[in-house]
């Protein structure tokens, strides 16, 4: 049982005492669907085991942050915040992995829960090792419960489950014990399906139970919540059971027979009698009670059962009625702060049990160098690693707290560390700094408390080293360490807008603001379109609109006009090239002979990903591309490079035989690759999904006459010309949109999605309500005003949720305007000052 | 395949045959002179007459005759006009009864070129007339430097010229003129304007030149706020215009080589801003750096093909890419000067100023004159983030509309925006090097009280790419990398002799950062042999054998085969 209860004041140098017994420190996030609840269930663990320090005792509310925030009534940024837990020895001892002492520190990270802001739960997931994942016990798994779970699980992040808003279910449902039981696992039952979709024998078996203690119940309005494993307890001394078998029984296929005071797994007696679930007598049954004793206004009923549950209620408490009365005592029977807090300490993983196993999944470098066995032993005094994962604005305009997790070694103020950014490799210079870190700091909601040294598994702030990274990096003190691997986010920036300033004058402060937006948003892209508009790319519509409010107001200050929201596109090939692709140099002394072909969307989706990467092993990743996509092996081996970016999702394959010289054209041809992946032929946007086969290539004897500058122009004209002979298309941005409902809104929304080209992929009612779940597609483009148009078409009733999810091929010729996308293609190339009709492959194409 | 062909060894590169390589050609041009409005069968007499009044010989012999002393007459013309050359050399020559000479255009200095070096010029008595082989760069230019080789003392420039200022040489302009419809270019103008009160301002380049107060004249009754553009005889003193006099005007506006004649202007304000206020009405189609410079005068503009007789609104050259590119250079860690102009006034001066503002930025740079440039020759250097192009307005500028340039390229304008710490962009587009010099000045004057705040090694933030650039001030790391050096221990650096050190991941030679050095270690192909450092086992070595001999241009065994 936890024992302390309130905001314990500590002081700093008590806090860090704390940090140090690393195996006593939880660092976890708290993730879940919008709306389900997590910001009020942490606000009531915080208001309960808060540490602020002695000197900001009692100042403003702590999880106080953002204002559009509380306007909306959303979760924007995630804020990081520490609880304190003193435990009983007697649970200790059920912490199944090494302790010291009993008093513990967690390291809470709140998230939001919008779809639009996956990224914030991305940065805030691997810095913790742990994630309690809120679902709303009627809405259920939703889609982005179900995206942030997938997300934690292939960090390798131990989750625990708290089914949340029962007081919901037993005041408006009105259900029944055995109703309620069933939803519980059937949700259950939901989360475990995606979590066994991830079998990782290095985490072991991550599903979740009730009865292993698991899966928490609670109402985070009223401030409640409960375990079976905590009535487990209450009951193992009534019925001096162990209380590890008691949990067992509290829950499913398991009965009590009162008469024969026995234990069966039949729902029926000997007599035939039906017998109630352990579940519903013993957990669901006292609280059932309250409820109906409190909200009824049985007056006499009420102080005996408090009297049995030795709830005790103080003075005016007792004047209390109806729903604040029971407020008052389901927190005294049951505190949300001691379930959850409970729950957190023994089931998830401190930062020496986690990083064990997460190392490998967190380096880039090999396993067995001193940097990734640092990491793995969580040891204070190895290499330093930090990963920084977002920056947090502070009060200095501009300036921003690097917020990282320190993974080994300990980082101490006016220390002088590497800075390395996302393109560092070892040996090379770019993206290096060589800095002192100024001061380290604790993050506690608003509040920053300079510390002198931060150790190993700990969550860390560093002033001075902003400048130098853009949004994440890594620090460390060993010039051979690699970097840690950058996150991949599950949202991409496919929403963008143009932005303008109105004053000519003003252009500085947007630059400026842009470079502080790019910093304070781990997702948010910007960037100048090749006709010089500034552009600002978000994951979506909100995102956007947040993003664009903070800039007008808050990065740049300067009004702004922007232009209304677009979609990025993608220039692809449909098949292969109808003919061998032939270009000749300025000089026509050198031929490049290719073809273009469609890459499969498999492979497309692993590169973009990082399963099959440039900077992996050239043997292991064609391992990968030969044994899951079905590539030849000497392909496989022989891909020259990425593009654009020397990372994207386009590949350049030799299959030249015997070429002489060929190495030294390689250069040319990947810089010209990059060129050409990075506006293509179409309409000038990134290409996706093109393979090029390099089939053979002559070249002049004599090196002067094959240099870049005649390699260079040729390998882009020949890209082009294969591409334009592969069934050119360009590609949108799909979302995939989730949508709530009762049955008498589906017509609406079908007509909706109908006119929007939607396609809906399933429709779904949740069992045991009246709830409709539908999922489909949406392309991005014809996003903007949906939920509007949803809202108009359902009376209000229905509440989109969407994320991307993929890239699909615009039906229709892109060279033809009257097709769909020949007249986004003209638009385009008008608006950009190119010739409005896509050129020929003949442009590009010389014969022999 | 058959048996005897496998007994060749295959060919692993191009075969050198005379079939698989032939020189391109040029379809042999049929001359069809546009300019001179031909139809199609004209020739003989009537070809004559018309290049003697296209051209204004009889003027042009005037004007040779006047000057004496002038012993060597060099004619310069421009591509199109080329093909009318030995005409008008003929023409002008039997008139004085001269001697016409050619410069060959691959003349290196060879010993048996006749090139005039090599003749002696005290025998010259006669004057002489030279036709010059084409410019090296904007053919809108005077070229000096064709007119030295051959010690010209006067230079007649034929068709359309920028009229920017010459240094040296005497200069006369022959425009040409081209045969307007003048009636089908005012009922053009007025399909385009229906407002009679529209603010409208002629202009021409100058062949059309002489046709603007004829225009004028037509629409002014109908329009009374237009106004027109003629050639500014003011700014080039030294030379003189053949066959053309252009308005004096009493008034100081002047802009853009052009002298302007009833504007209305009713606020007494700046030339600019009224410019500004007016809609430009262009008779024939300006190059792209033109074009540009013109829209940002212009409030609007409309180009008139007198050709086709067809008006026109764009689509122009973007001023916002020059933007992008501005941004850009600001993140460009090498940029490269390239020189593709000699006859400029101020080139020099502001090549040097520039020079000097970029090391001032940290930044690495190196000047390039490559001839006239193209696509194959500025990708040859690859470490060049950026080129910087000085030249001629008219014609000397490259303005890259179709993105075909491996690197952007951007003009002194920008690069100064550029290379300033302070962001600034008012929609000016600025390509006069005497401007930009005072500019220069004034900022300099400026910055003098400014600290130099130089904020150690911050990585610049690129709003083309939203990244960081770690490599846009080059030359500032020194200082950092030796606080390095102390810290790390060079043990292994046995290979002293070593042209390029390695300095914790820092390529310096001598003491100074090498972009060039740097780029070639992130490249895969680092020079012969590199690309079979890593199969040791197999290091035998191949025999050594005779290779091929001669010039790229033919080789020994090319040559031995065509005999």
């Amino acid at each position: 049982m936890i024992t302390n209860i309130g905001v314990v004041a500590f002081t700093i140098e008590q806090i860090r005492d704390l940090m140090d017994k690393v195996t006593n420190v939880r660092n976890m996030s708290v993730i879940a669907h919008v709306d389900h609840g997590k910001s009020t269930l942490t606000d009531s663990l915080v208001q309960k085991a808060g540490i602020i320090s002695a000197a900001k005792a009692g100042e403003a509310r702590f999880t106080d942050t953002r204002k559009d925030e509380q306007e909306r009534g959303i979760t924007i940024k995630s804020t990081a915040i520490s609880l304190y837990a003193a435990m009983e020895e007697d649970d200790v001892k059920e912490i199944k992995q090494k302790t010291v002492g009993n008093s513990f520190l967690i390291n809470l990270i709140d998230s939001p829960g919008h779809v639009d802001f996956s990224s914030e739960v991305t940065a805030a997931l691997r810095v913790t090792d742990g994630a309690l994942v809120v679902v709303d016990c009627i809405e259920g798994v939703c889609v982005q419960t179900e995206t942030v779970l997938r997300q934690s699980l292939g960090e390798r992040i131990k989750p625990v489950v708290v089914i949340n808003k029962i007081d919901r279910a037993l005041l408006e449902l009105q259900v029944t014990k055995e109703d309620l039981y069933q939803s519980f696992s059937r949700t259950i039952e939901s989360v475990n399906v995606i979590i066994s979709t991830y079998v990782d024998p290095v985490l072991g078996d991550c599903q979740v139970y009730p009865y292993h203690g698991t899966v928490a119940f609670a109402s985070g309005l009223h401030g409640w919540a409960f375990t079976v494993r905590q009535f487990a307890t209450r009951y193992s001394k009534k019925f001096g059971v162990d209380r590890q078998k008691m949990m067992e029984r509290l829950w499913g296929d398991s009965y009590f027979n009162p008469k024969t005071k026995k234990w069966t797994n039949k729902d029926k007696d000997a007599d035939g009698k039906t017998l109630e679930r352990a579940f519903n007598m013993f957990v669901l049954d006292p609280i059932f009670r309250l409820f109906n004793a409190i909200m009824n206004f049985k007056k006499a009923e009420i102080p005996t059962l408090l009297e049995k549950l030795e709830i005790n209620l103080k003075g005016d408490e007792k004047e209390l009625e109806g729903k604040a009365l029971l407020k008052v005592v389901m927190r005294k029977f049951l505190p949300a702060a001691e379930a959850l807090l409970e729950m957190i300490v023994i089931h998830l993983p401190s930062p020496v049990t986690a990083q064990a196993y997460r190392a490998e999944t967190l380096y880039e470098g090999p396993a067995d160098d001193s940097s990734c066995q640092s990491i793995k032993n969580c040891d204070p005094k190895g290499d330093l690693m930090v990963y920084i994962s977002k920056m947090v604005p502070t009060s200095d305009k501009g300036r921003f707290y690097a917020f990282g997790r320190v993974f080994s070694g300990t980082v101490k103020s006016g220390q002088k560390v590497r800075i390395q950014g996302p393109n560092y490799q070892v040996g090379k210079k770019e993206d290096l700094f060589i800095k002192a870190v100024q001061r380290t700091v604790l993050m506690m909601g608003r509040f920053v408390e300079p510390i002198d040294d931060c150790p190993a598994g700990n969550i860390v702030g560093l002033v001075g080293i902003d400048q130098f990274l853009l949004k994440s990096g890594t620090i460390t003190n060993n010039e051979s360490s690699h970097n840690m691997k950058v996150m991949k986010f599950s949202v991409s920036p496919v929403v963008e807008v143009a932005v303008e300033v109105k004053n000519a004058n003003d252009l500085p402060k947007l630059v400026e603001g842009l470079k502080r937006l790019s910093k304070s948003d781990p997702c948010v892209l910007t960037y100048m379109s090749e006709s010089g508009e500034h552009i600002v790319a978000g994951s979506g519509e909100l995102h956007l609109e947040i993003c664009l409010s903070d800039l007008q107001n808050d990065h740049a200050g300067i009004p702004l006009k922007i232009s209304s929201p677009v979609v990025s596109y993608r220039e692809t090939v449909e098949g292969e090239s109808s003919m061998v692709a032939l270009s000749k140099s300025p000089n026509k002394h050198n031929r490049i002979y290719v073809k273009a072909q469609a890459l499969d969307e498999e492979v497309s989706v692993d590169i973009e990903n990082g399963t099959v990467n440039p900077r992996d092993d050239f043997k292991a990743r064609a391992r990968i591309l030969a044994d899951k996509h079905g590539w030849d092996v000497t392909d496989a081996r022989k891909i020259w490079c990425f593009g654009p970016d020397g990372n994207g999702p386009n590949l350049v394959v030799d299959q030249t035989k015997a070429v002489q010289y060929l190495n030294e054209i390689k250069d040319s041809v990947v810089a010209a690759f990059q060129w050409a992946t990075k506006e293509g032929p179409i309409f000038g946007e990134n290409l996706r999904s093109v393979r090029v086969n390099i089939l053979d290539v002559t070249m002049h004897a004599d090196a002067i006459h094959r240099g870049g500058g005649q390699i260079i122009p040729t390998m882009r004209r020949v890209t082009y010309a294969a591409m334009l002979l592969a069934e050119p298309a360009i590609q949108e941005p799909v979302f995939l949109c989730e949508i709530q409902c009762p049955e008498n809104a589906i017509g609406g929304i079908y007509s909706v999605l109908n006119k929007k080209r939607g396609q809906v992929i399933s429709e779904e009612q949740r069992p045991g309500t009246p709830l409709f779940t539908i999922k489909a597609y949406l392309p991005v483009n014809e996003s903007f005003g949906f939920t509007g148009d949803l809202r108009q078409a359902t009376g209000g009733q229905a509440f989109p949720q969407m994320i991307f999810d993929h890239w699909a091929v615009l039906g229709g010729d892109p060279t033809d305007p009257t097709s769909k996308p020949g007249a986004i293609v003209k638009g385009k190339r008008e608006r950009a000052g190119m010739k409005p009709e896509v050129p020929g492959y003949q442009e590009y194409y010389d014969k022999l | 395949m058959t048996n005897e062909e496998v007994a060749v060894a295959p060919s692993l590169s191009t075969h050198q045959g005379e079939d698989a390589f032939t020189f391109q050609r040029y379809d042999h041009s049929s001359n069809n002179r546009k300019h001179l409005s031909l139809q199609p069968v004209e020739n003989g007499p009537e070809l004559d007459q018309l290049i003697y009044n296209y051209y204004s010989i009889e003027e042009t012999i005037e004007f040779i005759k006047s000057k004496p002393q002038c012993k060597r007459v060099t004619l310069q013309f421009p591509d199109e006009l080329v093909c009318d050359c030995s005409a008008v050399a003929q023409a002008i020559s039997s008139k004085l009864d001269i001697e016409i000479m050619k410069t060959p255009s691959t003349c290196g200095g060879n010993s048996d070129c006749s090139c005039p070096n090599s003749i002696d010029i005290e025998n010259d008595e006669k004057q002489t007339v030279w036709i010059l082989a084409d410019t090296s760069y904007s053919p809108c230019c005077v070229d000096e430097v064709a007119a030295e080789h051959v010690k010209g003392d006067v230079v007649i420039h034929y068709g359309d010229a920028c009229l920017n200022p010459v240094s040296k040489v005497q200069v006369a302009y022959v425009f040409g003129k081209p045969a307007v419809n003048i009636d089908e270019t005012v009922k053009e103008f007025q399909k385009k304007y229906e407002d009679s009160s529209s603010r409208v301002l002629l202009m021409a380049d100058a062949p059309h030149s002489y046709i603007m107060h004829l225009v004028y004249e037509k629409l002014h009754p109908i329009y009374p706020n237009i106004a027109f553009a003629d050639i500014s005889q003011e700014s080039f003193p030294h030379s003189t215009i053949i066959g053309y006099k252009p308005m004096s005007s009493t008034m100081d506006l002047q802009l853009l080589n052009r002298t302007f004649h009833h504007l209305v202007d009713d606020e007494d304000e700046e030339l600019e801003q009224l410019l500004m206020s007016y809609d430009l009405f262009h008779i024939s189609v300006p190059e792209a750096p033109r074009l540009l410079k013109l829209t940002t005068v212009f409030q609007s503009v409309t180009l008139f093909d007198p050709v086709e007789g067809t008006t026109s609104q764009g689509p122009f050259p973007n001023l916002m890419r020059r933007y992008r590119y501005m941004h850009m250079a600001r993140s460009a860690g090498t940029i490269g000067l390239l020189v593709n102009t000699l006859s400029l006034s101020n080139t020099k001066l502001l090549l040097n100023k520039l020079k000097a503002k970029i090391i001032e930025a940290d930044k690495k740079q190196y000047m390039f004159v490559v001839g006239k440039p193209n696509v194959a020759k500025l990708s040859n250097f690859e470490p060049i983030d950026i080129w910087c192009i000085l030249g001629c307005d008219h014609q000397g500028i490259i303005i890259d509309q179709n993105n075909e340039y491996f690197k952007p390229i951007i003009t002194p304008f920008e690069l100064l925006l550029a290379l300033n710490q302070e962001l600034s962009w008012n929609g000016k587009w600025e390509t006069d090097f005497g401007k930009l010099l005072v500019q220069l000045k004034q900022n300099e004057n400026e910055n003098e009280h400014e600290d130099h705040n130089s904020e150690d090694d911050e990585p610049q933030f690129n709003p083309v790419t939203g990244k960081f650039a770690s490599s846009s001030t080059p030359l500032r790391r020194p200082q950092y990398l030796q606080v390095e050096t102390s810290t790390t221990t060079n043990t292994e650096n046995a290979q002293t002799n070593a042209l390029v050190n390695r300095f914790s991941s820092e390529v310096v030679i001598r003491d100074t950062v090498s972009t060039a050095a740097a780029q070639l270690q992130t490249r895969h192909w680092t020079g012969l042999g590199s690309d079979y450092v890593d199969d040791e086992e197999n290091a035998k070595g191949a025999l050594v054998e005779d290779g091929i001999k001669g010039i790229a241009r033919g080789y020994e065994f090319d040559v031995n085969n065509n005999s």
